[in-house]
């Protein structure tokens, strides 16, 4: 856009030199007019230059830098798909992979299933208000500090949980939360819905306000239960909002760091790690720049996918309308 | 059912209970507490702890910078996306349809693709670790979404207006900067509050494009005392946790309403995209 307006500008100005002293309407004049058709393009440099430089710009390098070897120091060097096929055969990365699905899996059964739950029965609950705020409190907490907040109540030495077991006398109970996996990947996830949970109800809700009463009474007369309700009036009813929650749970479990990053460290020894840690620590602990980038392709590739099926999964509806 | 719900709520703040609690403990205290639920026995030790905790692991200097990135940031990222929503909402520029895609599109990757070139590039023209350097990346990473709400705010603003402060005179910048904006407070409050809290709680760009006390973000800050959680004592990590935490919590609990709001806007706009 630059390049586009600023030929223009220099023309116009040259144009506009030998008349610079004519009294005229400003529109009617070489200069005015060119100025004028620049203008609109001088309102979208600024956002086009910082998201083209600090967005897109990386984003494109780093599906290049995928396809080479680099350690940051020399030229990066061109080795084709040979990150990738290292990939399969990582130890670090397969497990990250396998920790990701636990992820996915863990905040779809407990964030999104839960969630629709209690929106349900918030839905008519006169106290919905202050549930709504109190569930939603966390979620305005930063994923570091939730980390640093549940680390306190599990890490195994002096936490809060094991301190809590041992008390009540159910020492027996107490587990290395944090130090044993797959445990520490499933305790990880009990901190990212205790944070996540409430947006998913506020959602939910939203979705709900917008159902019509009618069949829902109308199914209440002919003498459905509430489970029956919920299953077959209110549950079609809301498929919409449903696959926005879906979609959005979805793709942030894919994509979690910081929660991890102040609880474990992706540790002991690499075993707690996602995709999106294991880019990190490729890429700003081991200096495997190459390598991290296709990590980051990996993830991107099963994000969009996601995305993909996610947007049909919308357009079928609409066509079923 | 009632009753269930209640007790999930109850639940729900016992974390942050616990987290109050302990930061008002000193750290011999906590760990001679056996249960680690008994009350401190002086609970004006929160401020002693908040204070250390201040003074500890660059933790007050990322807070200052933190505070300023995100309001310089969140500022500029709504000032540059409403430029430019009003030159494709409402000047004659040439594929306005292709501008915005452009930019949008810098919410379709997943953070991880933007790190490594930008770290490079940070290295190489000198603005790693630098307050410019960080404001100039937020500036960038909040600006899709905010040309996604202004754009689709701008269009529901009645083209009469525009067209009576044209015939009085008005040039294109004083009609956005007269009418357009001013008329536009609400999604602009809602954006602000939405970005300043999402640069507050970054963690990955703070990591990756900063080192240093003063320039360093107060997530990373956080991170790297949480490193040495045992040492320093839990009443004290968590005391810097609350800190880290404040600005946000009491931003939440006085516009929740419209953090509320704003969640159903990101969820329309980005469709969980980041």
């Amino acid at each position: 856009m630059a390049s586009d307006a600023k030929p223009r500008k220099a023309k116009a100005r040259k144009a506009a030199a030998p008349e610079g002293t004519e009294v005229a309407a400003e529109a009617s004049r070489p200069f005015g007019r060119l100025a004028a058709a620049a203008a609109p393009y001088l309102y979208v440099t600024p956002m086009v230059l910082l998201v083209g430089v600090f967005l897109l710009y990386p984003a494109a390098d780093t599906m290049w830098l995928s396809l080479t070897k680099w350690n940051g120091i020399y030229p990066p060097t061109f080795i084709g798909f040979d990150n990738y096929l290292n990939l399969w055969t990582d130890p670090v990365f397969i497990t990250a992979s396998l920790n990701t699905v636990y992820w996915v899996a863990g905040v779809m059964l407990l964030q999104t299933a839960l969630g629709l739950a209690l929106a349900v029965l918030l839905n008519t609950s006169p106290l919905a208000e202050l549930y709504k705020r109190i569930l939603y409190l966390p979620a305005a907490i930063s994923g570091a500090a939730i980390g640093v907040i549940w680390y306190a109540i599990f890490n195994n030495q002096f936490g809060i949980l094991n301190a809590s077991l041992r008390f009540v006398g159910l020492g027996a109970l107490t587990q290395a939360w944090l130090t044993t996996p797959p445990l520490n990947t499933f305790s990880m996830i009990v901190a990212a819905v205790w944070q996540g949970l409430g947006p998913t109800i506020i959602l939910f809700l939203v979705g709900l306000q917008t159902i019509p009463r009618d069949p829902i009474e109308a199914a209440q007369t002919d003498g459905a239960n509430a489970w029956q309700v919920f299953r077959y009036v209110t549950l079609p009813l809301l498929r919409p909002i449903t696959v926005v929650v879906v979609g959005i749970n979805l793709i942030n479990s894919f994509k979690v760091f910081d929660i991890i990053w102040t609880m474990t460290q992706g540790g002991p020894y690499r075993s707690s790690e996602t995709l999106a840690v294991t880019m990190f620590r490729d890429s700003f602990v081991s200096f495997e720049f190459g390598y991290g980038a296709s990590v980051a392709m990996v993830l991107t590739v099963v994000t969009f996918a996601v995305a993909v099926f996610y947007i049909r999964a919308i357009f079928r509806r609409l066509e079923v309308q | 059912m009632t009753v269930l719900v209640g007790i999930l709520a109850v639940a729900w703040l016992v974390p942050l209970w616990l987290v109050v609690v302990t930061a008002m403990k000193t750290s011999p205290e906590y760990f001679h507490d056996a249960s680690q639920w008994s009350l401190p026995e002086n609970p004006l030790q929160l401020f002693a702890n908040v204070r250390d905790a201040w003074f500890t692991s660059g933790m007050g200097a990322g807070f200052m910078a933190s505070l300023l990135y995100g309001v310089v940031a969140a500022g500029l990222a709504i000032l540059f996306a409403s430029l430019g929503a009003y030159s494709v909402t409402r000047l004659r520029i040439r594929w306005p349809f292709f501008w915005f895609v452009l930019v949008f599109s810098g919410t379709i990757f997943p953070f991880q693709m933007y790190l490594i070139p930008l770290f490079k590039l940070y290295q190489d023209t000198g603005l790693y670790d630098t307050q410019l350097g960080m404001i100039l990346f937020y500036t960038a990473i909040a600006l899709p979404f905010c040309l996604f709400v202004m754009r689709g705010y701008f269009a529901t603003i009645p083209l009469e207006l525009q067209e009576a402060a044209r015939i009085d005179g008005c040039s294109d910048f004083g009609i956005f900067r007269r009418i357009i904006l001013p008329l536009s407070w609400r999604p602009i409050a809602v954006l602000f509050l939405f970005q300043f809290t999402w640069i507050w709680n970054d963690l990955l760009f703070g990591l990756v494009l900063s080192t240093s006390d003063g320039v360093r973000p107060i997530t990373p800050s956080l991170a790297g005392l949480q490193g040495q959680f045992s040492h320093s004592g839990p009443p004290l990590v968590l005391a810097a946790a609350l800190l880290a935490t404040l600005p946000t919590i009491v931003l939440f609990l006085l516009l929740g309403r419209y953090m509320m709001r704003g969640l159903t806007l990101t969820a329309a706009g980005r469709a969980g995209s980041d």
